[in-house]
C-alpha cells in the first residue's frame, strides 16, 4: 500500500527525533529534549524550506552562546544589570525579527540567549558547558533531521517553485487581459479585484518557494539574482496594475480608443510578450522577440478635452508606458533564466535602497511586550518563594512573548488550548506508560509511536500551532533523560508555570491598550489618516527651504505607514469576530481595505509627481486653488482620523468636485494668459500628471468614504472585554 | 462550616486552598464578562481589561471568605 504525503512526513519526523535522542542519551548529554526541539522547530514541508529554517536556528543558537557567555561573564554578581542588559539584547533582537529578513535567527539570538542565560546563570560555574551543550545539541537535532529529510523520501521545491512560477507569469496575464476589457467597458463587471488578490496570493507563495528552492536547487540558487529580479519586477507589475485600475473612473468617461490610436496594437503586442514569458516559463523556447512599440496619442481628439481629462491621459499612458518597460524586462528576464538566448543576458540591477531608517511602532510595541512580560517573570522568580519552575519561568516567558511579538493577531486564548492539551497528554505518558518501560528500544517505540501520531494529526498547515506545541511540550514534559525520574510534581509544576505564563501574556496585550482585532483595526486605520494627513499638509512645501533631517525622517516614516499599514490591516481584519459587530460583514471589511489600498497607491503617486520639479509660474498661480483643495482633503482626512467615516459619499463628492472645478476653470485661465515661451512640453506634462494624481487622490477619497458609509463604526468603538 | 484553612487533596495531591478560590473567581469573572458582552453592558466601561481584574479580585476575595475559607 503506497503511503500518504503527510505518513511519510510524520515518519521522517518520527524518526529523526527517535535517532537524535538515541545519540543524545548514548553520549550521556544532560536536556537531550534540546535535541529534540530542532528537530520538531526544522521539519518543514521540503528539504529547501527545513535546511533554511535549520541554517537560521544553528547561527542564531551561535550568535545567542556568545551574547548569553559574555552577559554571564560581565555581570556574575549584578543581578539587575545581568537583567537589563539582556532584556535589551531580546528587545533588539524582537525588533529585528519584525522585519522582512532573516526572522527565525532573530527569533533564535533571541530566545536562545535567555534560555543560556537563565539555565547557566543560575549555575556560573557550569556556564561554558551549558551553552555549548544547547548549541551542539541544536547541532545534532538540525544534522539529523537533515539527514532523514535528504535520504528518506526527499521533498524538494523545485517543481512547486516552478509550478508557482508558472501559475504567477498565468496569474499576470489574466490580470492584465481582465483590466483591459475592464478600462473600455463601464458596464462590466469588475473580476480584476478577485485578480489582484489571488495575485497577491500566488506571488506570495512563489516568494517563499523561492527562499527554499534557492537552498535545495543548484540551478535556481546558480540562477538567483535573476529569479529575484523576477520577483520584483512581479511586485512592480502587481503595483503598476492597481494604480492603472485607479484610473478606469475617469478613463471610462473617455473614448480612449480614438484618443490612442494604435491602443490596440500595443495591448496586442503586451499580450503577447506575457505570453511568451509564461511558455519560457513552462520550458518552451520564445515563438518570437518583443517587437518596439509605443502609445501614439490623437492630438486632435485630446484639444478638446478638459484639463482634468487631459491629466487622467497622461497618467494612463504612463502607466501604460512603464507596463510596457516592465513586460519586455520580464520577457528579458525569463528568457536568461532559461537560456534560451544567451545573447539576451541582463545585467542585474541591484534594488534601490531604501530611504533609511525607518521605525515602526507596531514592532515597538510587540519589543515592549517582550521585556515587560520578561521583567515580571525575573522579578516573581526572585520575589516570590518557590515560583513554579523558577528560572524556566524566565525562559518560558521570553518564548511566548516572542511568538506573541511575531503574531500579534493570535489571541492568547487560542495557544491556551494546544498548550493545556500538550502538557497533559505529555503528563498522561510520562506518569503512566514511561515508568512501564525498561529500555532504549521499547522507550524510542513510543518517542517514534508519540511523535507520529503528533505529526499524522496535525498536518494541516493551520495545524502548524498544534503540531509544533504538542512535539515541544510532550518532549518537555516527558523529561527523558538517562537518570530517569518519575514525578506528578514536575508535571504539575509544568502546568502551574504555563498558567502563570498565561496570565502574564494576559495582562501583558490588554495593557495599555486593548488588544481586540477591531480596536487594534481602528487604532491602525486612525494612525494612517494621521500619515496621510501630515503627507498632504507638507506637499509642495516651499523647495527653496532646505529641508531638515528631523523633517526628512518624518516624512520618510508617514510615507512608510502608507505603504506597510494596508497590509497590516488586511492581517488583523481577519481576526475580526464580525458577529459581535452587528450588521458589518467580512465582505465589507474588505472593500474597506481595497479602498485604503487603492487611496495609498494615489497617495504615493502625488508624493511622487509633487517631488518632481514643477513650472514656477503655474505653481504661483493656482497657489491658492491648489491649498483649497489641499485644505478640503485634509479637513477629511480629520474627520477620518477622529469619526473613521467621512460623511456622505455624494456631498463629499460634490464638494471636492466643486474645488476640482474651480481649480480646472483656473487651469484654463491661467493657460490661457501664459506667453507661449512661458510653459514647455515637459512643464505641461508634469503638471496634467500631478493633476492626475490630484484627482486619483480625491477620487479615492470619495470611493473610500462611500464603502465606510454602509459600517456602523460606533459599534466598533464600543467596549469590550 | 469549618473556619480553619484546609488543603484540597485531589488524588494524594494537596493543593493550596487560595489556588482553587483564584481559579473559582477566575471562572466567576470569565462568566460576568461574557455576561455583560452578550448584553452590551460592557460598553459602559472605560477600559475592561482592569475591571476583569477587579471583577477577578472581588470574587476571589468573596468566595474565599464566605465559602471556602482561605
Amino acid at each position: 500500500m503506497p503511503l500518504s504525503r503527510k505518513a511519510k512526513e510524520a515518519i521522517k519526523v518520527a524518526l529523526a527525533m527517535t535517532i537524535a535522542y538515541g545519540i543524545a542519551l548514548q553520549m550521556n548529554w544532560d536536556k537531550p529534549y534540546w535535541a529534540g526541539f530542532a528537530v520538531a522547530f526544522v521539519s518543514l514541508a521540503t528539504v529547501g524550506q527545513s535546511f533554511n529554517k535549520a541554517a537560521n536556528r544553528m547561527f542564531g543558537t551561535l550568535v545567542a552562546t556568545v551574547v548569553a557567555l559574555t552577559v554571564i561573564g560581565l555581570f556574575p554578581q549584578d543581578r539587575w544589570l545581568f537583567m537589563l542588559i539582556l532584556s535589551g539584547w531580546v528587545g533588539f533582537c524582537t525588533y529585528m525579527m519584525g522585519g522582512t529578513k532573516y526572522q527565525y535567527f532573530w527569533n533564535l539570538s533571541g530566545f536562545a540567549s535567555i534560555v543560556i542565560c537563565v539555565s547557566a546563570g543560575m549555575d556560573s560555574a557550569n556556564a561554558f558547558r551549558i551553552a555549548i551543550l544547547r548549541s551542539q545539541e541544536t547541532g545534532l537535532g538540525i544534522l539529523v533531521y537533515s539527514l532523514v529529510a535528504i535520504l528518506l523520501w526527499p521533498t524538494r521545491s523545485r517543481g512547486d517553485f516552478d509550478a508557482a512560477a508558472v501559475k504567477l507569469s498565468e496569474t499576470q496575464r489574466q490580470l492584465y487581459q481582465a483590466s483591459l476589457e475592464q478600462m473600455g467597458n463601464k458596464d462590466k463587471t469588475d473580476a480584476t479585484q478577485e485578480l489582484r488578490t489571488h495575485l497577491l496570493q500566488v506571488q506570495t507563495r512563489f516568494g517563499q518557494l523561492l527562499e527554499a528552492a534557492e537552498t535545495d536547487s543548484y540551478e535556481v540558487w546558480e540562477m538567483r539574482q535573476q529569479w529575484q529580479k523576477f520577483q520584483r519586477l512581479s511586485t512592480d507589475f502587481a503595483g503598476t496594475m492597481a494604480g492603472w485600475h485607479g484610473n478606469f473612473i475617469e478613463l471610462q468617461l473617455l473614448d480612449v480608443k480614438s484618443l490612442i490610436p494604435n491602443l490596440e496594437t500595443f495591448s496586442a503586442e503586451l499580450d503577447k510578450r506575457f505570453a511568451e514569458v509564461e511558455r519560457m516559463l513552462a520550458g518552451k523556447p520564445p515563438e518570437q522577440q518583443p517587437a518596439p512599440i509605443d502609445l501614439t496619442l490623437n492630438k486632435t481628439g485630446i484639444q478638446s478635452m478638459s484639463h482634468f481629462h487631459r491629466a487622467a491621459l497622461a497618467v494612463t499612458r504612463k502607466r501604460l508606458n512603464h507596463l510596457e518597460t516592465l513586460s519586455r524586462s520580464l520577457f528579458e528576464t525569463v528568457n536568461d533564466i532559461q537560456g534560451f538566448d544567451q545573447k539576451a543576458k541582463v545585467p542585474v540591477a541591484k534594488p534601490q535602497p531604501s530611504g533609511g531608517f525607518v521605525f515602526d511602532p507596531d514592532r515597538l510595541t510587540g519589543v515592549f511586550h517582550v521585556m515587560t512580560i520578561l521583567w515580571l517573570a525575573y522579578l516573581a522568580v526572585i520575589y516570590v518563594p518557590d515560583i513554579p519552575g523558577g528560572g524556566a519561568l524566565v525562559s518560558m516567558a521570553g518564548v511566548f512573548g516572542m511568538i506573541l511579538a511575531g503574531t500579534p493577531q493570535l489571541p492568547v486564548s487560542k495557544m491556551f488550548m494546544p498548550v493545556a492539551g500538550s502538557v497533559l497528554f505529555g503528563g498522561v505518558i510520562h506518569i503512566f506508560v514511561m515508568p512501564q518501560l525498561s529500555s532504549f528500544y521499547e522507550l524510542g517505540l513510543l518517542l517514534f509511536a508519540t511523535i507520529f501520531g503528533i505529526c499524522y494529526l496535525f498536518a494541516a498547515p493551520q495545524q502548524a500551532l498544534s503540531k509544533v506545541f504538542g512535539m515541544a511540550l510532550f518532549i518537555k514534559v516527558a523529561g527523558i533523560t538517562n537518570q530517569q525520574t518519575y514525578s506528578f510534581l514536575g508535571v504539575a509544576t509544568t502546568a502551574m508555570l504555563f498558567m502563570i505564563i498565561f496570565l502574564l501574556l494576559t495582562i501583558i496585550v490588554n495593557i495599555p491598550f486593548s488588544a481586540r482585532p477591531e480596536k487594534v483595526f481602528l487604532r491602525l486605520l486612525g494612525r494612517y489618516f494621521r500619515s496621510c494627513g501630515y503627507l498632504i499638509h507638507n506637499m509642495h512645501r516651499d523647495t527653496q527651504k532646505q529641508e531638515k533631517r528631523f523633517d526628512r525622517w518624518q516624512k520618510n516614516y508617514h510615507k512608510h505607514q502608507l505603504a506597510s499599514l494596508p497590509k497590516k490591516l488586511g492581517v488583523w481584519a481577519r481576526f475580526i469576530d464580525t458577529k459581535v459587530l452587528p450588521g458589518t460583514e467580512p465582505p465589507q471589511i474588505q472593500t474597506v481595505l481595497t479602498g485604503l489600498q487603492a487611496l495609498s497607491y494615489r497617495m504615493q503617486e502625488s508624493l511622487a509627481e509633487s517631488d518632481k520639479a514643477q513650472s514656477p509660474f503655474l505653481l504661483q498661480e493656482l497657489q491658492s486653488n491648489i491649498k483649497a483643495w489641499r485644505d478640503r482633503v485634509e479637513e477629511i482626512l480629520q474627520r477620518l482620523t477622529d469619526e473613521f467615516d467621512a460623511g456622505k459619499k455624494e456631498t463629499l463628492g460634490a464638494r471636492l468636485t466643486e474645488i476640482i472645478d474651480r481649480l480646472e476653470q483656473r487651469i484654463e485661465e491661467t493657460l490661457d494668459k501664459a506667453a507661449e515661451n512661458q510653459l514647455s512640453k515637459q512643464d505641461n506634462e508634469n503638471f496634467y500628471q500631478l493633476l492626475g494624481a490630484y484627482r486619483g487622490v480625491s477620487e479615492a477619497l470619495v470611493d473610500y468614504a462611500g464603502t465606510t458609509e454602509i459600517i456602523n463604526w460606533n459599534l466598533w468603538r464600543e467596549e469590550r472585554f | 462550616m469549618n473556619q480553619i484553612p484546609h488543603e484540597f487533596a485531589i488524588g494524594g495531591v494537596f493543593m493550596s486552598p487560595l489556588l482553587v478560590v483564584s481559579i473559582l473567581g477566575t471562572i466567576a469573572a470569565v462568566v460576568t464578562a461574557r455576561l455583560l458582552n452578550r448584553y452590551r453592558l460592557s460598553r459602559y466601561f472605560s477600559y475592561p481589561p482592569l475591571v476583569f481584574v477587579a471583577l477577578m479580585v472581588i470574587y476571589t476575595v468573596l468566595i474565599g471568605t464566605f465559602i471556602i475559607r482561605v
